[in-house]
């Protein structure tokens, strides 16, 4: 009886000395000086000033004279899943929806979104078939339908969630919202396992190329000027870091200055690194509402917005901990690119 | 001197959990601070509180999908157990085609499920079917393999004559065990697919379903945990529920052997 | 005269790596009804080869096997069997076990139970009808598996060194009280075992065997009244008269 007691006590305390060892890890995170820079980003036409600045080798140019020798360019689906990356702590800067981070935020991630990248841009695309439907009667004919967007959290989600509350339609409880990556969105649309999405171009563009939908909606008409996407810039970087990331934000608005002024080759760059048709990338960049920016001043009413709505889906988780609506200085840091522009 | 026992039997499985859950409590909450890498039990106790009314139709709908699964697991692996268990050549035939098959994870089903079947119940029941096949097939062909000779050979001598019989009379009650101990591991394995089976948004609910599609995109990691504690409790319950019905009242006869 | 089992020219064959080989070799041998018949002979002889064929799980190469007149063909519960391996199905208790051939038979349940609560008590193990066969000795298992044969009334019991698994003092009791079961039951017995000690003890002739391939060298009627000393004069002489047979074929035996 007594060997088994002690060897319980053994066995816990092994248990609790590596417990401590491997928190002991997690936090030993003293500021080292930076070579390696992660940038988070999705495969849309929405952020192909990220996309320029890597194959134009922009970034390790401009980065080198701060010691970054390298640059790892990290993908991802959609917003959420590169939120939680950053949570991880995995992303220094992340080119992303406005709506994650800010999900993100209520959840505590140490980030702030310094930079504008794009606004409006996505699209609702319905299949063919309930095109005629839609005409006759307009939003209410999604109900009780499928739906496929980006995941909670998302400013397609919310864009989608918003418009919909908007129109009388419970998101909840009238559609069936299913959340997906673009690329399995647009093959359920076209195994017509869901009657619409809401997706950021190029996918709609795609969609409607495969003959598998009609575009109905561009999120502009639905909530104009909205922000879609900015650039984010963690916690971390904005405080031990503040003269590289005033480069970062310099080498962006080289590239967004760039992609507005050379449509095609931009969407040659996408093509090449997506894999994707040049010539539907560039009729996508025609026919998409989306505007190009670099000014986060320009976000920060929607941000608000999208800060309102994103409280209200989770009101009673963040009442419970005392959560407030994020206001702007809990968003946005505009003193980076304010000191920029000058 | 009885309560002492029942203390020292009991405190044998009852104080490493205790220990364990206050550990977890206190490097959680004064060590890790952080509740995104590390919730705190008692954080997570209470949102399995907060989150009732979500839970009770996101454990019908999981354990649908898990039916749905494990008993066409069952009836699909069971006659094909009879059939490559007591048939050499069926055996020699089907075999190889099963080894090929049955390594490949039943995660890397999941597009073929979504394509076959939709964002339906049947895709999820599909994902846990695939996982739970396998363990339910090998372990009851195992069983039906291992009949010895002598009690065939005692079963003919007695008059079953022909392989109905055979089967009927001596091979299946025989392979019983084994076949319950497949099925047993099938639906551990097949539990185990249900938040990979729900995780691809097939349907509205769903423990996988909630865990995947809510909690992980907006990073609510107490809600995680929580759904991760319900999903290892409830594969607990199926799994004793399970042995009491079948190896306590059916398998008597077994418990002299193994011990 | 009346013979129960006729065997007449039965040889038997098998394949191996070294081409065909001769197991049995045109074995002629009359069983009379109610006679216990001892087959004795080396390990190897191929003689549990040759209570299989009776029994009807394995085939002759050439040669015939009549009971009561008729051609074996196939297993039967006419020829009941009792193996060295312990056989009961272990998921039945022992009544269950010695049913299971009425059960088969399509006797309705509650013959099924009469029938076997008499045979079970004529193996001297009434009480133990609900145990599981895991609960029993070495030497019970084997007493229900004499029961279970004996259950559907065969034309003949075979037996294939059913007690060669117990220990001496069990066997020594098992073989007195199988001769009761046969005093009472007048069943005709063909027992297979390569004891020397024990055939005489039990038959009322020992059909003696060579090694392969196995023929019949003698039948020796044993007129030793019983109950048998096994330590008696007659006894002794009759065993060295078979070890000398055995031996003369140079084959181990006991």
């Amino acid at each position: 009886m007594r060997g088994r007691s002690i060897t319980s006590v053994i066995a816990i305390g092994a248990i609790a000395v590596a417990m401590v060892m491997i928190v002991g890890c997690i936090d030993s995170e003293t500021p080292v000086e930076m070579t390696t820079i992660h940038i988070g980003y999705q495969p849309s036409t929405h952020q192909i000033a990220a996309m320029v600045a890597y194959e134009k080798g922009w970034w390790e140019e401009d980065l080198s004279s701060f010691g970054i020798e390298e640059v790892v360019m990290k993908e991802f689906p959609s917003g959420p899943p590169e939120m939680h990356a950053m949570l991880a702590g995995d992303l220094d800067v992340a080119y992303v929806g406005v709506a994650p981070p800010i999900a993100a935020m209520y959840e505590g991630l140490d980030a702030k979104i310094v930079a504008g990248a794009q606004t409006q841009g996505s699209a609702l695309v319905i299949r063919p078939e309930l095109a005629e439907e839609y005409e006759r009667e307009g939003p209410l004919a999604l109900k009780g339908k499928a739906i496929a967007t980006f995941p909670p959290g998302s400013i397609q989600h919310t864009v989608l969630s918003k418009w919909l509350l908007d129109n009388g339609i419970d998101p909840e409880t009238d559609v069936d919202i299913k959340a997906m990556g673009p690329s399995d969105a647009a093959t359920a649309i076209g195994a017509k396992t869901v009657d619409a999405v809401l997706l950021p171009s190029p996918t709609p563009t795609i969609i409607v190329e495969e003959g598998n939908g009609v575009i109905v909606e561009w999120s502009g008409s639905i909530w104009p000027d909205h922000a879609c996407c900015c650039v984010v810039a963690s916690g971390e970087m904005m405080r031990d870091h503040p003269e590289l990331l005033k480069q970062i934000i310099k080498t962006h608005i080289r590239a967004t200055e760039y992609e507005i002024a050379h449509p095609e080759e931009a969407a040659e760059i996408y093509a090449k690194l997506q894999n994707a048709d040049t010539s539907t990338i560039m009729h996508s960049i025609n026919v998409s509402d989306m505007h190009w920016i670099h000014d986060p001043h320009v976000e920060v009413e929607s941000g608000l917005e999208y800060a309102r709505v994103i409280y209200e889906l989770n009101s009673e988780r963040y009442e419970e901990r005392g959560l407030e609506v994020l206001g702007e200085e809990d968003i946005f840091d505009t003193s980076f690119y304010d000191e920029i522009t000058g | 001197m009885k309560i002492s026992a029942a203390i020292k039997e009991k405190g044998l499985w009852l104080v490493p959990l205790i220990v364990t859950i206050l550990l977890w409590e206190v490097v959680a909450g004064y060590v890790i601070k952080n509740p995104l890498l590390l919730p705190r039990i008692s954080a997570v106790i209470h949102s399995i509180y907060t989150l009732r009314a979500l839970l009770v139709p996101d454990i019908l709908v999981s354990l649908l999908h898990f039916s749905i699964g494990v008993v066409l697991a069952f009836l699909v692996a069971l006659p094909l157990a009879v059939a490559m268990g007591w048939f050499e050549p069926v055996f020699k035939a089907i075999d190889p085609i099963i080894e090929i098959l049955r390594p490949i994870p039943p995660l890397a089903w999941i597009p073929l499920a979504i394509v076959w079947f939709h964002l339906t119940h049947y895709a999820a029941g599909f994902i846990i079917f695939i996982g739970a096949f396998f363990p339910i097939l090998i372990g009851s062909y195992t069983g039906f393999r291992d009949v010895p000779r002598v009690l065939v050979e005692t079963g003919k001598v007695l008059g079953c004559i022909g392989n109905r019989k055979l089967i009927r009379y001596v091979a299946f009650p025989y392979a019983l065990p084994a076949i319950a101990t497949g099925t047993r591991v099938g639906m551990g394995v097949g539990w185990m697919c249900v938040v990979a089976a729900e995780m691809f948004g097939v349907g509205n609910s769903g423990l996988g379903y909630r865990l995947f599609q809510k909690f992980y995109f907006l990073h609510q990691m107490d809600y995680v945990v929580a759904y991760m504690l319900i999903l290892g409790l409830l594969a607990l319950i199926i799994d004793r529920v399970f042995r009491h019905f079948v190896e306590d009242e059916l398998l008597r006869w077994k418990k002299g052997i193994v011990k | 005269m009346n013979h129960k089992l006729k065997l007449r020219n039965v040889t038997k064959m098998f394949k191996s790596e070294e081409g065909e080989i001769k197991a049995l070799d045109s074995i002629n041998l009359e069983v009379k009804v109610s006679e216990f018949l001892c087959i004795l002979g080396p390990s190897g002889c191929g003689k549990t080869s040759l209570l299989r064929m009776v029994a009807g799980l394995d085939y002759p190469s050439s040669g015939e096997i009549l009971l009561d007149g008729e051609t074996v063909r196939g297993p039967s519960p006419d020829r009941g069997m009792v193996f060295q391996e312990y056989s009961l199905f272990p998921w039945r208790t022992v009544i269950k076990n010695v049913t299971f051939g009425l059960k088969i038979q399509g006797v309705d349940q509650e013959h099924q139970y009469e029938i076997a609560e008499r045979y079970i008590e004529l193996v001297g193990l009434k009480g133990f009808e609900q145990s599981y066969p895991h609960e029993l000795s070495g030497g019970m298992k084997q007493r229900v598996a004499i029961a279970r044969a004996l259950a559907t009334d065969p034309a003949i019991l075979l037996m294939d060194e059913p007690f060669g698994s117990v220990d001496a003092q069990t066997r020594n009791l098992l073989q007195k009280e199988l001769l009761e079961i046969w005093k009472r039951t007048e069943k005709t017995v063909l027992f297979v075992t390569h004891s020397v000690d024990e055939a005489i003890y039990l038959a009322d002739r020992i059909a003696v065997m060579s090694a392969r391939p196995g023929r019949i060298i003698t039948c020796m009627d044993i007129e030793i009244p019983r109950p048998r000393k096994r330590t008696s004069m007659e006894a002794n002489e009759i065993r060295e008269q078979l070890l000398k047979l055995l031996g003369s074929n140079n084959q181990k035996t006991t």
